[in-house]
């Protein structure tokens, strides 16, 4: 008997379909507007990291199943509170210096990106050459934000 | 059928998974608990006063100083509150500016500090950081109470770390009870 209850609230909840994290609008606040970029960095980005981090998501499509919806939301949500590309020119220069730091621990430490998430997404678990041409990357971003916080000051 | 019953079972997973989380940054983020009150009224008596901030932060160090991470999270809590109870009408636009660079990165770590028990690399991580913004405080607004800024060369692969006590011995929160006494006095703050 309990079955066919649950298959019902299945079905129901296929009804209820959540906004999307997509925006077309140009990103003036994106990340690259703030510190270089080179293309190889950004598509490594794009395709590991801007999923939850940025305000584009590529919706694969059984995210249009729910529950699963909803689970992709509340990841997504997290993931662009605690860092959003697309939003990084907002933050305070003292926050874009530890978002960067934050960037290179998880990477080194292997927390991200998230096991979960690589699981399905089998192109974003990062190679090894990919992994250093992120940590070298954040390390000049580091060293450029900090020369301009100190010009702004003397 | 026995593809429904996973699917069924897996979906209660996710909504139970969901609705707990939700419900934890709630709680986190409610800014009007008593003790919440209770802060603002006693830094009300000295203006801006950081009394309550660096308290929690005190707390949080001495809990880094034993590896208590569950101490640890609690004190991250405190501060967050007390971040909340901060008044901010008696600084100058300038000052003001400076403090909200300084709190929006700080009430991060301390967040962090409060939802990562069992984590305590993670936690010492944003520690380091939160520790440099409340040296930054004190510069900016002073404290009512003696702090030293101590200097720990080893931590985070021999980058070294700061972080400010309340007591002039040595007791590393970074390293803990592996290496209570390493680190050095490099400046009073009054």
């Amino acid at each position: 008997m309990i079955f066919p209850g649950l298959f019902a609230i299945l079905v129901i909840i296929q009804f209820i379909q959540p906004d999307h994290n997509k925006s077309g609008q140009v990103m003036p606040n994106d990340i690259s507007e703030t510190v270089l970029m080179p293309n190889e960095v950004k598509g490594i980005l794009k395709k590991a990291c801007y999923d939850c981090h940025s305000n584009n998501t590529d919706y694969p499509w059984y995210t249009y199943v729910q529950p699963v919806h909803w689970f992709m939301n509340y990841h997504i949500k997290s993931g662009k509170d605690e860092l959003n590309f697309n939003e990084f020119g907002t933050y305070t220069p003292r926050r874009q210096q530890n978002k960067l730091r934050s960037i290179e621990s998880s990477l080194k430490e292997g927390t991200m990106p998230l096991y979960s998430y690589t699981l399905i997404h089998r192109n974003a678990i990062l190679s090894k050459a990919e992994k250093s041409l992120i940590l070298e990357w954040v390390q000049s971003s580091k060293d450029s934000l900090n020369k301009n916080t100190q010009s702004r000051v003397h | 059928m026995k593809t429904l019953i996973y699917s069924s079972a897996l979906s209660l997973l996710f909504l139970a998974a969901c609705s707990g989380s939700s419900n934890k940054t709630q709680s986190n983020a409610d800014p009007n608990s008593a003790s919440t009150k209770a802060m603002a009224s006693e830094s009300s008596e000295k203006g801006a006063s950081t009394a309550a901030i660096l308290n929690s932060y005190i707390k949080l160090k001495n809990a880094f100083t034993t590896d208590n991470d569950k101490e640890a999270a609690s004190a991250g809590k405190e501060m967050v509150t007390a971040f909340a109870g901060f008044d901010k009408k008696s600084l100058t636009a300038e000052q003001d500016k400076a403090y909200t660079d300084i709190y929006e990165d700080a009430k991060e770590h301390a967040e962090h500090i409060g939802d990562n028990v069992g984590n305590i690399t993670h936690q010492r991580e944003h520690f380091d950081m939160l520790s440099k913004d409340m040296y930054d405080l004190v510069k900016l607004l002073g404290t009512n109470q003696s702090l030293y800024v101590d200097h720990c060369p080893m931590y985070n692969n021999n980058k070294g770390a700061i972080w400010l006590s309340e007591v002039k011995d040595i007791k590393n929160p970074y390293l803990g009870a592996a290496m209570p006494t390493c680190g050095t006095v490099k400046e009073e703050l009054n």
